[in-house]
């Protein structure tokens, strides 16, 4: 399917959609680890160790999710 | 109603209960030295410390709003990571190709784990801390932005305790106002657990403060 006088793919304009929000998906989870960090700073728990985790965790699952994006759309 | 002919036992036994320090015995305020740090209500917590705490300064209690405050966002979290499976059975977006449709689920999941985890740290961090000197309100209002609000002990004027509702008086929480005469005119602990108990904890330590005050010792 062609948008009329442009000549590009629906699909295309999907994808860069798509991997336009997921890059600012990855950059709202690297806020998010610097958030966790600020946090744990603040106060001291003895948990900070897993949280920090989580959050990298988080961090490195929006980069692969970026990457099946780019590879399978 | 009130008693208007005391015999003389039982004047002599109110007095003795009420001479009974409770911040000494810590058995009227909850257990002393708590651990459990996903805990509301943590009476000298073990292992605690702050960003703006002094060398001295002892935690007395840490608290956070009460933990059925959390409930909203717990349901509407399980609705979101439910919606896609219960969604599959309608034909809604069949006409996105099936790459398309799997990348949206991820996309969606990482919302949903995005959601959860802010709103567990917003609960997590967001602490009320009343220690020996101070009382401090920490904030995390979104997600760069910090407020760290303090008042000192002997600063305290006025300690106001609200309760109202049916949640809150089953699962007995409220809000919590402290007026000071400081820089900052209120502070407020919303949703605290056990506020009649917190409430006499700062009494208890305004008493303590003036004590030392008369005393002239510095802590």
């Amino acid at each position: 399917m062609e948008i009329p006088l442009i000549g590009i793919s629906i699909w295309t304009i999907t994808k860069v959609f798509f991997l336009v929000a997921i890059a600012i998906y990855v950059v709202f989870a690297f806020v998010m680890v610097k958030q966790v960090n600020l946090m744990t700073d603040t106060l001291e728990v003895d948990f900070e160790t897993s949280i920090r985790i989580i959050s990298y965790l988080h961090l490195i699952f929006s980069v692969v999710v970026f990457v099946v994006a780019l590879i399978l759309l | 109603m009130p008693d208007i002919f005391v015999t003389e036992n039982k004047a002599v036994e109110e007095k003795t209960k009420s001479s009974v320090k409770p911040t000494e015995t810590g058995k009227n305020f909850g257990e002393k030295g708590t651990s459990n740090f996903l805990g509301s209500y943590c009476y000298y917590p073990r292992n605690v410390h702050f960003s703006v705490q002094e060398p001295e300064e002892k935690i007395v209690l840490l608290l956070r709003k009460h933990p059925i405050t959390n409930v909203g966002w717990i349901l509407t979290a399980l609705v979101m990571a439910v919606a896609p499976i219960v969604l599959a059975k309608f034909p809604l977006l069949t006409f996105l190709p099936a790459r398309f449709q799997l990348v949206g689920i991820l996309v969606w999941y990482l919302l949903v784990v995005a959601y959860s985890f802010e709103k567990f740290l917003d609960w997590f961090f967001s602490v009320y801390i009343i220690t020996d000197e101070r009382v401090i309100d920490v904030d995390f209002v979104n997600l760069i932005y910090r407020e760290i609000t303090d008042a000192s002990i002997d600063k305290i004027q006025d300690v106001t305790v609200k309760m109202g509702g049916v949640v809150r008086s089953i699962f007995n929480y409220g809000d919590i106002l402290i007026q000071t005469a400081g820089e900052v005119p209120e502070i407020e602990f919303e949703a605290a657990p056990r506020p009649d108990s917190v409430s006499k904890i700062l009494r208890s330590l305004i008493v303590e403060e003036e004590k030392e005050k008369i005393e002239g010792r510095v802590r």
